[in-house]
């Protein structure tokens, strides 16, 4: 091989060789044939004829040449990466702890990315999983000048009639069911109802059955599609099941069809637990009147007819619905339609940011980790410096030994980034108990796949070459004669400041980070000091439900059924006292009905007021500790049959009883009843204001009214315990309603105070997520500072020396090394705080009772800085205190 | 006029034959073309259209290697060393060859 090598390098170009080599060989049968007495002129142009096409060899042979020679080049390159590697490998072994701590920085960094990266990719990047995806639509009414306002079933029935930008449409809504298991506990299954369109919009195919068609309505539609994988849970994959009656929260339903496990439609308020396990059919509705125009409730999907574009679809719908506002001012007037991308309604805004913030912060972390990488890279270098002189002078050459320290630096960042590919799988396994419910839709899947582990590797190689390049060109700045006689200093000073550059930005990114996740603690903090209006201590609360769509559902039905409930969960022992409600404070809920004050001059349902319409038993206000202010509470005696009562709280008085004696007012308020309509009721009190979510902007007004009076197809069950946690009395809880109605299962069970976390989880989960990364990044910058700041006491050792033999005193050199140290930190932090300035307003979203640029949190980030940095100074500015000048000259 | 070998037989041996050739020493191509001309009674003719582009693709395969050096005659020439490769292949071809003329002697002699 060797002699080959040297034969290949020493040759003259191919082109001419061949030339050189047949014209050779012409000469020497010239030169035969003239020994045999042929005249010289004659031999030659025999010997020419015999060859034949000259110039045609000549070009087979320089052909064969050609590839000859790439070939050589490619297996000498593979050759040579094979050693370069088998070197890396060698080296990185021989200093053990080098390799643990870089690629130990690069698995994390790389392994916080990939998380990242994976959810970023399923929320920002990915396409919903449906077929076709960008022809699908969601079709929905404006609420408070946002898109997304529910649609009423008959305006859904006219849209679909009336549109023509739509292949289909279809609407749905949260449902429920239950199945009653073999311990003979029903067991709540979260369900949606849905119109016949719904599984061909959005292109779903069955796995087993079929789903639903125009056909299957009915009076009492009967039949459900299941989901694949309550199917196999539930009924062990049983093929037959498909046709099979079979009975659910007391009704019979024919399954017809079995789909994909991966298929869930998360749209706003349309899933009771994050996932459908079962589809039902909702009817349209034949009765047009326009009592049936009032509640609104359906969430609409559609997909478009092929070229048409989303904005000739918002056009079409928003002149059908001003036509029906035109048509029905009664009900329709002020209700504009819009189309919005599907995808805009499912990956919702706040998703979104919350995917850039962390892919932002974490992207910096790796940053961080290469700097440091690059640091260690950079001091092993000047270590190494000698080796390289020598390599050099035995005959390497510059580009191959750059393609040395590139090749141990791409060795590193394989391992690094394998570590990491390990470490961000083991983050997305425990992701889902990690991430509070709700942020990610179930629409899309977050885990790690082949996309995510391609990522790791190109982040691995962008790594590589990021914290490879700088002790690369380092390396072709050494001469050989400086690296030989060690004169360290000079041969280092460019890589010192550039070390300082690193220490300078790492610094910076740190403060920037602090003040990023000081502002989001500041919020959580907020947000969790915030008020709810209730006084309860702990409760347990969970959703019940009286009636429904199917038969027993009147009002009387509906009032024995929860007064049952209510009578059998009373005798659970360590139960003290029951109540029901609707919403929740901080339970994120809030039912609205429009209202008109009697005696005021009538107005049309569409300008009346809207306020919150709660459900309540007497017994709710005292439980929850929300004090009366005014008159009386509800009581026992305002039943059915009795005058229609109702309480109202600040707000209500505040924004719509200015000026009035509000014990008295009557109010026409729309009633949960079917056909919606309003009934009279005298306000008897008024309450202190309650709230459903922490960050509400401002108060909302409620109407309380009483179950007796107006009871509902569901109700929230609350139960104080006598003693002890609430939690512990789920078990007797849902026994007793068992009891009562094993068909109607409780379904969201949850504490109070869980309530209040969970309000809080989303702020929470950032704050915690980027208080972390910042304090990653904190200590990856100190170990930065501390770097720099060693190195620079042990490359000045002599210098203190000098000073310290001269009569400097211990002060002096400390107030060098400090002055040092706080030029870096000092860059680094004020360059930190103007990112930080310049970028707060991209987080305003997240904040909430703290600004943007809140002085603060800004101050305390660079104060933590500054203590951290202290800490990271102290030992190298020791050790330039404890310098003895003969040891310092000795040294050298 | 001697009797010339059909391109096509040659085409099969060529490649053992600048084996063997080799196995004795390096040489340019001329000499190995010489060389099997002569030890073969001129009853096999090495044409320059087969032999160079022979020696070249016996090149890329490493079973050759090439230096210019000084011809008997001191003039420069490129001369061809068998490599170990080559040696091993030459042994391949030339059992190789054994078999095959084995048995086309079997059918073409057979009574």
């Amino acid at each position: 091989m060797k002699r080959s090598l040297r034969s290949w390098l020493w040759r003259v170009p191919l082109d001419q060789e061949v030339d050189d080599e047949l014209a050779f060989h012409i000469d020497m049968r010239t030169r035969e044939l003239v020994e045999k007495g042929v005249d010289p002129r004659i031999a030659r142009e025999m010997v020419l004829a015999r060859i034949g096409d000259a110039s045609r060899l000549k070009r087979t042979c320089v052909d064969l040449g050609r590839k000859r020679e790439r070939e050589m080049r490619l297996t000498r390159w593979l050759e040579e990466c094979r050693e370069d590697v088998r070197f890396a490998v060698r080296q990185l072994r021989q200093s053990p702890g080098f390799t643990l701590v870089a690629t130990t920085t690069l698995a994390l960094g790389i392994g916080a990315n990939s998380a990242m990266f994976a959810l970023a990719d399923a929320t920002l990047m990915r396409p919903l999983p449906f077929p076709e995806p960008d022809g699908l639509v969601v079709l929905s009414e404006f609420w408070q000048g946002q898109p997304g306002g529910a649609v009423n079933p008959v305006d859904f029935v006219d849209w679909s009639e009336r549109t023509h930008s739509f292949t289909a449409i279809a609407a749905v809504v949260r449902g429920g069911g239950s199945l009653v298991g073999d311990d003979g506990v029903a067991e709540p299954i979260p369900a949606q109802a849905v119109t016949s369109r719904f599984f061909d919009v959005l292109g779903v195919t069955p796995i087993a059955g079929r789903t639903f068609r125009e056909g299957d309505e009915g009076p009492t539609p009967d039949v459900v599609v299941l989901s694949e994988g309550f199917w196999r849970r539930r009924f062990g994959a049983d093929p037959s099941i498909v046709g099979r009656s079979t009975r659910f929260g007391g009704q019979t339903f024919t399954v017809i069809g079995i789909v994909p496990a991966g298929f869930q439609l998360e749209l706003l308020g349309t899933t009771s637990e994050g996932s459908s396990l079962m589809w039902t059919l909702l009817n349209s509705p034949t009765d047009r009147s326009p009592a049936q125009r009032y509640p609104h409730y359906l969430q609409v999907i559609g997909r478009l007819k092929p070229g048409v574009t989303i904005d000739a679809a918002r056009s079409d719908l928003a002149s059908v619905a001003d036509a029906l506002a035109r048509e029905m001012p009664g009900t329709n007037k002020g209700h504009a339609a819009t189309v919005s991308p599907l995808r805009d309604r499912v990956i919702r805004g706040e998703l979104r940011l919350t995917a850039m913030l962390l892919l932002g912060v974490v992207g910096l972390v790796l940053l961080m980790c290469c700097a440091n990488v690059a640091n260690l890279l950079l001091a092993r270098a000047t270590a190494r410096s000698r080796e390289f002189a020598i390599r050099s002078a035995l005959g390497a050459g510059r580009r191959r030994i750059v393609r040395q320290v590139l090749t141990e630096s791409l060795v590193l960042a394989m391992l690094g980034g394998l570590l990491g590919a390990v470490f961000g799988a083991g983050i997305l396994k425990a992701a889902p108990s990690l991430i509070p419910t709700g942020l990610i839709p179930s629409t899309v899947t977050v885990g790690f796949d082949s996309r995510v582990l391609i990522f790791c590797a190109l982040a691995a190689l962008v790594v590589a070459i990021l914290y490879g390049l700088s002790p690369a060109w380092q390396v072709t700045r050494l001469s050989a004669v400086q690296a030989m006689t060690n004169d360290g200093r000079s041969v280092t000073a460019a890589g010192a400041g550039f070390r300082r550059a690193l220490a300078v930005s790492q610094v910076a990114i740190a403060v920037f980070l602090l003040c990023g996740a000081g502002l989001l603690l500041r919020t959580l903090l907020a947000l969790e000091s915030v008020d709810s209006g209730s006084r309860a201590g702990d409760l347990l609360t969970m959703i019940v439900a009286g009636g429904g769509p199917g038969p027993d559902s009147d009002p009387e039905s509906m009032w024995r059924r929860y007064e049952a409930f209510r009578r059998e969960v009373e005798q659970v022992p360590g139960v003290s006292a029951v109540a029901w409600g609707s919403a929740l404070p901080f339970g994120g809920l809030w039912f609205g009905q429009n209202f008109e004050i009697v005696g005021d001059p009538p107005r049309l349902p569409a300008d009346r007021d809207m306020s919150g319409y709660q459900i309540v038993s007497p017994s709710y206000l005292p439980l929850l500790g929300v004090a009366l202010l005014e008159g009386r509470g509800l009581s026992a005696a305002d039943t059915a049959g009795s005058p229609e009562v109702c309480v109202v709280d600040e707000e209500f008085v505040r924004r719509f009883l200015r000026g009035r004696t509000v014990l008295g007012t009557r109010i026409a308020i729309n009633a949960m009843v079917l056909p919606p309509r309003a009934i009279a009721r005298e306000i008897v009190g008024v309450v202190a204001q309650v709230k459903e979510r922490p960050d509400e902007p401002q108060p909302q007004p409620h109407v309380y009214v009483p179950i007796a009076q107006n009871p509902w197809w569901t109700a929230t069950l609350i139960v104080q315990p006598a003693d002890g946690r609430a939690e512990a009395l789920t078990p007797g809880v849902r026994a007793a309603l068992a009891r009562v109605d094993r068909d109607r299962p409780a379904t969201v069970i949850r504490t109070l105070t869980a309530l209040g976390s969970e309000a809080t989880a989303r702020p929470r989960f950032r704050a915690v997520l980027i208080a972390t990364f910042a304090g990653l990044a904190l200590l990856l910058a100190m170990v930065g500072v501390f770097g720099v700041l060693a190195y620079s006491v042990q490359q000045r050792t002599r210098e203190f020396g000098v000073r310290i033999a001269l009569g400097a005193s211990g002060r002096n050199v400390l107030g060098l090394v400090v002055g040092n140290a706080a030029r870096v930190v000092g860059t680094g932090a004020a360059l930190g705080l103007a990112l930080a300035l310049a970028f707060a307003q991209s987080v305003a979203a997240f904040l909430f009772g703290v600004q943007p640029r809140d002085p603060v949190t800004f101050a305390s980030a660079g104060a933590v800085l500054v203590l951290t940095a202290i800490v990271a100074c102290a030992v190298p500015a020791l050790r330039a205190v404890r310098i003895d000048p003969v040891e310092a000259f000795r040294n050298e | 006029m001697p009797f010339k070998t059909p391109n096509a037989l040659l085409h099969g041996t060529l490649d053992a034959l600048i084996l063997k050739t080799l196995a004795g020493g390096p040489r340019h191509g001329y000499a190995i073309a010489k060389f099997i001309e002569d030890a073969s009674d001129e009853s096999v003719i090495v044409e320059e259209g087969s032999l160079y582009p022979a020696l070249y693709r016996m090149e890329r395969r490493g079973w050759l290697e090439a230096e210019w050096g000084e011809s008997e005659l001191g003039r420069r020439a490129k001369l061809y060393r068998l490599t170990r490769d080559g040696r091993s292949q030459l042994t391949a071809e030339t059992a190789a060859w054994r078999q095959f003329a084995a048995g086309v002697s079997k059918i073409l002699l057979a009574q």
